[in-house]
């Protein structure tokens, strides 16, 4: 960020930018909920919760459900309380993840560069055509975005990503708004608590707290160098974008990850041994594709244990080499997890991690090895079975003590498996 | 366990509300109208596809009732498939069905439930919801029904 390291004066006089060109911010509103609307007409209009894989909590809501109380991660016996006529579903990722591509296809047909930010929010370089105003734009983008998909979405365009973002997510549901002007920044940023500013949460507000810098204006109108000494480079750049000076770049491409894992929530906890490597094996299976799609391999791995009392373990280890082979990786998450889990305590979250990633061509192999060629064979073999039957068709036989997971379709698909997101 | 069913009004032909007097459990929700079939009922039907025919049966059967028939409004898949109806006369059904009901949760329905009619020592015909192990999501979500209704085409 070159931008960030010069050295500016006080609070910079801010500019106009250029009306023609901005940076745009579209959200789908309550996204997983339009998802299955736009499949289920039936669902329209109801009170409608979409429940997380366990069937414990709400992941998403519609404004309906919203507006009796219910709020996202809420547990289902607390939103039955609130909205005892709500309708609840199970999540499918698989099909938001069809409905995402679709809109991200629709977003391209307006802006030449678009960042895939999450599964339902995209940043696009905003620009206006030939006697349309980015008010326009944002508003014929929403609307060919409910004609086109079939989800409700709001669009936001400012001067930076941080502002845009802002200006969306106070515009739903189903907003369009362009605000280029500095004034009518200044009255949104005045009205909106620090904790609106993406990057700022509780804990960093609690920094900022004891400066009185409560609103997002106050942040922005703060010594630039307070900011920075109190919240890193990080909330510098917030700094400059709420001025908005733009130096969070748009991805239009997803930089290489640093780090890739696999995971999550066990769902029932798992205290039996054949069912915590099951979960271990699992886990390294679906980090092996992710190895294998991105064409790099692991330099180091980890395993991160949460157990039902709320200790954790971690354990990492360097490999030899890099590797991305599922025998080699698999003595090392063996080995970390023994470490990392406290046998007979219930584990209730696993997380595998490679780092240290490297490319194919770039590896030192290990002197040692068990030689490449039978697993490269029997690693090819599953990639072809799975992608003629289905994922997970052919996999370890130490995943049979989840027989049930395997069962259950909807396991199967989770969103980190929605590829070229920037974030999760 | 499973303790009752809503069916989209439209779905219902006028007729069949009428003669079942279905009128008084009509409820709205999200302002749409849809009938619902409880268990908590003191009357308890359900709507059942049968012999090409949307009709409704009387659901399960209650103590002091029918001696010919078990007291439950449920059987088990593994209870049919064993033979445990024994002698009677069976007939799969589809209950049509846009919601399900368990221990006051509404979940999505996409076809509608397997059933079983029998009839009782006086030939009028009655309808058992076919239920199977619940998922581990549906016992979450129910908070511990161990048993879920068989779903057409549809597993959550």
């Amino acid at each position: 960020m070159p931008r960030l390291s010069q050295q500016r004066g006080e609070q910079r006089t801010r500019t106009a930018m250029s009306p023609s060109a901005a940076i745009g911010h579209l959200d789908a509103d309550c996204f997983y909920v339009s998802a299955e609307r736009v499949r289920d007409r039936f669902l329209r209009g109801k009170a409608v919760g979409v429940l997380g894989n366990q069937g414990a909590c709400v992941i998403a809501k519609s404004y309906e459900m919203k507006a009796a109380g219910v709020k996202t991660g809420m547990p289902i016996w607390d939103a039955l309380r609130l909205c005892p006529q709500g309708v609840y579903v199970k999540r499918d990722f698989r099909w938001y993840e069809v409905l995402s591509r679709r809109m991200l296809a629709v977003i391209r047909t307006f802006s030449p560069a678009v960042e895939y930010y999450s599964i339902d929010e995209f940043f696009f370089e905003a620009r206006s055509g030939v006697g349309a105003s980015l008010q326009e734009l944002a508003e014929q983008l929403r609307d060919a975005m409910l004609r086109e998909v079939g989800v409700p979405v709001t669009v936001g365009i400012a001067r930076t990503k941080t502002l845009a973002k802002l200006v969306s997510d106070t515009a739903k549901p189903f907003g369009a708004l362009a605000l280029l002007d500095s004034d009518a920044e200044r009255t949104l940023l005045d009205r909106l608590p620090v904790t609106e500013v993406s990057g700022i949460a509780e804990r960093r507000a609690a920094r900022l707290e004891p400066y009185g810098i409560l609103t997002a204006l106050d942040l922005a109108l703060a010594d630039r160098r307070l900011v920075r000494r109190l919240l890193t480079v990080a909330g510098e750049a917030l700094w400059y974008e709420l001025n908005g000076d733009p130096v969070l770049p748009l991805h239009a491409d997803r930089p290489p990850h640093r780090m890739l894992s696999r995971g999550g929530s066990l769902g029932e906890a798992a205290a039996d041994s054949d069912r915590v490597f099951a979960w271990l094996v699992r886990n390294l299976e679906r980090l092996v594709e992710e190895l294998e799609f991105h064409v790099v391999r692991a330099g180091a791995l980890s395993v991160y244990v949460l157990h039902k009392n709320g200790t954790q373990g971690f354990r990492r280890v360097e490999l030899a080499s890099p590797s991305d082979r599922f025998d080699l990786l698999l003595e090392a998450a063996r080995f970390c997890c023994q470490r990392a889990w406290v046998p007979g305590l219930a584990a209730t979250r696993m997380h595998v991690i490679a780092s240290q990633l490297r490319r194919p061509g770039f590896v030192q192999l290990g002197l040692f090895d068990p030689p490449e060629a039978q697993a490269r064979a029997v690693a090819e073999l599953k990639r072809k079975v799975n992608a003629e039957i289905g994922r997970f068709a052919l996999r370890s036989g130490a995943t049979l003590p989840l027989y049930d997971v395997y069962r259950d379709g909807a396991q199967g698909y989770d969103i980190c498996d929605v590829r070229g997101k920037i974030c999760f | 366990m499973f303790a009752g069913a809503a069916l989209a009004l439209s779905e219902l032909p006028m007729e069949l509300m009428d003669r079942h007097d279905l009128g008084r459990r009509i409820r709205d929700r999200g302002g749409e109208r849809e009938v619902q079939f409880l268990l908590s009922e003191a009357e308890r039907v359900l709507p059942v596809w049968c012999n090409g025919q949307l009709q409704i049966f009387r659901w399960g059967n209650r103590r002091g009732e029918s001696p010919y028939l078990p007291c439950t409004a449920w059987t088990q898949l593994g209870t049919i498939e064993s033979g445990g109806w024994g002698e009677r006369t069976i007939e799969p059904v589809v209950i049509p069905a846009t919601m399900g009901l368990d221990k006051g949760v509404w979940y999505r329905i996409r076809q509608g439930i397997r059933g079983l009619v029998v009839q009782d020592e006086r030939g009028r015909p009655r309808v058992y919801v076919i239920c199977e192990p619940s998922s581990h999501y549906y016992q979450i979500m129910t908070r511990g029904s161990r048993w879920m209704p068989q779903l057409i085409d549809e597993r959550i």
